[in-house]
């Protein structure tokens, strides 16, 4: 029976690989921005709230959020390494799987890494008062 | 040149005769001017980063005699302003970046088995940009009208107030004009990498080199607009009295910080990562192994390339911005160490587990992780914010970046011209010549920059033309002034090394080495046409694998030949299936025009002549129409097939 994907599962599939390598990086430059921009222009006012949330609040969610998105693209390329365990004979099956592995290697890394720059900045956040100079 | 030649290839006789009458160039002034090899143009952008190199060296030898002793009068304050100023800027922009880009240009399609850039009318005009655009900047210095305030031009010193004159014209336009060269570089090789590698090259058999310059390609598109838009604002404050870095008039003075460095921090990875590529592909060489832990190494240059985005706070820890923002990027900077040490410790581990072959290239890249791990250390010091601001402008952070810099660029770019001269000229080095060269370059490096991190501490600080005598200051001083010298003559030794493979060495056979990337598969040096049979490739070694080397020859076939007119493969983005083929432009004088056409009208800006940089301008736009005014052909000529 064949096994070929139909071009809307390709695409979900493309799309999921991509936030499996990229999902993290994506995600921690928005906390990033986010944190950094949120808490300088901030304080610049003079101000501790942005809207209705106090300043510490808004800048947890900048942390929070990207967390979660960056956990989830872990997961994913966790999930896309498992899948890719075996490699199939003849030269062209190989090759998709050999750089989908790889791909899934370097997206494994990739989350953990951001994932573990988010959370420090996090920790700053438990320990520095927003607006200190 | 050598004629030493690849074995047997598979394509006929008469394939190969219709091959060099595609791709061949009759020497000639014209061919000269007009050509869009991408060998020829990679040993251009080699030999003109070196002159650069060159005139910033001896611009840091006449500071370091300044320096040697205290209360010197040899350089006047203006003199060593400009000085310093060019030195640094020259280096990191006119050295570092164009020669790295020249190994670029002669390597990656060799690499990955194509006969060309993607784009190579656009590659000889990244060159000839670069070209005006370096002497744009160091035809200022004899007229005392060079940059003079820091390769990092920090406002409000560089405001028409504070610095009148043309210096930092000179500068933002100089920086503009090169920005266009390099980004049209970096597009260029990401579409190549992407789009023209060999049959089979799916990304998991992508050369780290390769992997490297891409990186490297995809920080330049994203990092340079950041540069840009503070030189064209820095250019309009100065000029035309815009209020852009202008506190009093509703701008702000770190606008001119945080873009810079937005781009700043990256731009030592830019410098850096290729440099590291470098070592990924020599060592395999010389330890007769792969590097250990290619996807490691993969994702290593990955998190540096986007990590490097998110750290360039780190350069403004002594700004009085809040303690969390910090936070934010002390984090950043504290985890960007992670994957450089990945790659460290994969080069160790593959010496470790491989066979060492100690020439000339393997000292230059154990000399690389000794300096380069040093300049790591202090690296992971600055990135606490307690100690940078104990140290920031002091000679430590001179040293730091010495370390850096010298460790993680010109240790492999040395290592990378002993290890590529016999592909680029044809020839073999001296090997005794060589081992002189790296040990005095080795001792000199460390001798002129180890003291600076001393009197650094003790409290000298940066960017004085001269010093009175403090304890600790002027002996200190003396000995990184010998080192200079010492290291002058290192490089002097591979300046003559080079001189003498070229008219005396012995003719280099294809592979000297044992290579294992497709580079050491073809002549040396290559045929126009690189390869006459475009390889199919079946593994991450394909010199090393007897498949993918035979596809060259008894396997060849004729879709890989492609003999008549000027054509290469295109193949898919992830797994290098086959696509089409593709027709390669032929030289053309293009790109020279536009070229001076952009130096007439940078120069017509710098000197405020408004009509003629309008007539420059609309050069421009009419060479660009032209260049870009599609020609009627019929289909099978446009590579519909």
């Amino acid at each position: 029976m064949s096994t070929h994907p139909g071009p809307r599962a390709r695409l979900a599939g493309g799309l999921l690989l991509w936030y499996a390598v990229l999902g993290g990086a994506i995600a921690w430059a928005v906390h990033l921005i986010a944190g950094w921009s949120v808490d300088e222009l901030t304080c610049a006012n003079g101000s501790d709230r942005v809207g209705v949330l106090p300043l510490r609040a808004a800048i947890g969610l900048a942390v929070v959020l990207p967390a979660l998105a960056t956990l989830g693209a872990l997961l994913a390329a966790a999930l896309l390494w498992r899948r890719t365990a075996r490699t199939p004979r003849g030269d062209e099956p190989e090759r998709r799987v050999g750089r989908s592995r790889m791909l899934a290697v370097v997206g494994i890394w990739l989350n953990i890494l951001f994932l573990t720059i988010i959370v420090l900045g996090g920790v700053a956040l438990l320990v520095l008062p927003p607006c200190q100079v | 040149m050598s004629t030493t030649a690849a074995p047997t290839p598979g394509a006929s006789r008469e394939d190969l005769a219709r091959l060099e009458e595609g791709w061949g160039e009759r020497p000639s002034l014209r061919s000269w001017f007009s050509t869009v090899d991408h060998k020829r143009i990679g040993r251009r952008y080699l030999v003109t980063a070196s002159l650069f190199f060159v005139l910033a060296g001896l611009s840091a030898l006449a500071m370091r005699t300044q320096l040697a002793r205290p209360e010197s009068r040899l350089l006047s304050p203006q003199e060593y302003n400009q000085l310093f100023t060019m030195h640094g800027t020259a280096m990191i922009f006119l050295f570092a970046t164009p020669m790295l880009f020249g190994f670029g240009n002669f390597l990656v399609p060799l690499m990955i088995g194509a006969r060309d850039m993607a784009f190579p009318k656009l590659n000889a005009f990244g060159y000839w940009v670069f070209l005006f655009a370096g002497l744009f900047m160091w035809a200022s210095l004899p007229f005392g009208a060079a940059p003079n305030a820091g390769w990092f031009a920090y406002v409000p010193l560089t405001d028409e107030g504070n610095t009148p004159g043309l210096h930092m014209d000179v500068y933002s336009l100089g920086l503009l004009f090169l920005g266009i060269a390099t980004t049209a570089g970096s597009i260029n090789f990401i579409v190549t990498a992407l789009k023209l590698r060999a049959p089979g090259m799916s990304l998991n058999r992508v050369p780290l080199f390769v992997w490297a310059i891409v990186a490297t390609a995809f920080m330049v598109i994203f990092a340079l607009p950041a540069l840009n838009a503070d030189n064209a604002l820095l250019f309009l404050d100065r000029r035309f009295g815009t209020h852009f870095f202008d506190p009093a008039h509703g701008g702000n003075a770190l606008l001119w910080q945080h873009l810079f460095w937005i781009f700043g921090h990256p731009d030592v990875y830019i410098i850096v990562m290729p440099a590291l590529g470098i070592v990924s592909a020599v060592l395999p060489a010389f330890t007769r192994r792969g590097v250990v832990g290619y996807a490691l190494v993969v994702f290593a240059m990955a998190s540096i390339a986007i990590i490097s985005f998110g750290v360039w706070v780190h350069h403004m820890f002594a700004t009085g911005l809040p303690q969390l923002s910090y936070g934010f990027f002390s984090a950043a900077s504290t985890i960007i160490t992670i994957p450089s040490g990945i790659q460290i410790f994969a080069w160790l581990a593959t010496m470790l587990l491989g066979r060492l072959v100690l020439k000339v290239p393997l000292l230059f890249v154990i000399g690389f992780i000794v300096t380069f791990v040093l300049g790591g250390f202090t690296g992971t010091m600055f990135a606490l914010t307690a100690f940078d601001q104990q140290v920031t402008d002091s000679y430590f952070v001179v040293a730091h970046f010495h370390y850096v810099l010298i460790g993680g660029a010109v240790f492999p770019i040395l290592a990378a011209i002993y290890y590529w001269l016999p592909k680029i000229t044809g020839r073999m080095y001296h090997e005794g010549l060589g081992r002189w060269a790296f040990w005095l370059f080795f001792t000199g490096m460390h001798v002129t920059f180890f003291p600076m991190h001393l009197y650094g501490l003790f409290g000298m600080p940066r960017r004085v033309y001269t010093y009175p005598n403090e304890p600790g200051w002027a002996g200190w001083n003396l000995v990184a002034t010998a080192g200079s010298y010492v290291l002058a003559i290192g490089l002097l030794l591979v300046l003559i090394g080079v001189v003498h493979a070229v008219r005396r060495g012995r003719p280099a056979p294809p592979d000297p080495w044992g290579g294992d990337t497709l580079e050491w598969s073809t002549d040396s040096p290559p045929k126009p046409y690189n390869f006459p049979v475009l390889p199919q490739v079946h593994s991450l070694h394909p010199t090393w694998d007897e498949t993918s080397r035979t596809s060259m020859t008894e396997g060849a076939t004729d879709d890989r030949i492609m003999a008549d007119g000027r054509r290469t493969l295109a193949t898919s983005e992830l797994d290098g299936r086959r696509e089409r083929t593709v027709d390669m432009p032929e030289s053309s004088l293009q790109p020279l025009l536009l070229a001076l056409a952009m130096l007439v009208f940078f120069t017509s800006m710098l000197f405020g002549w408004y009509p003629v940089a309008i007539v420059a301008g609309l050069v421009v736009a009419a060479t660009i129409a032209v260049w870009l005014w599609p020609t009627r052909r019929p289909e099978q000529e446009l590579g519909v097939r």
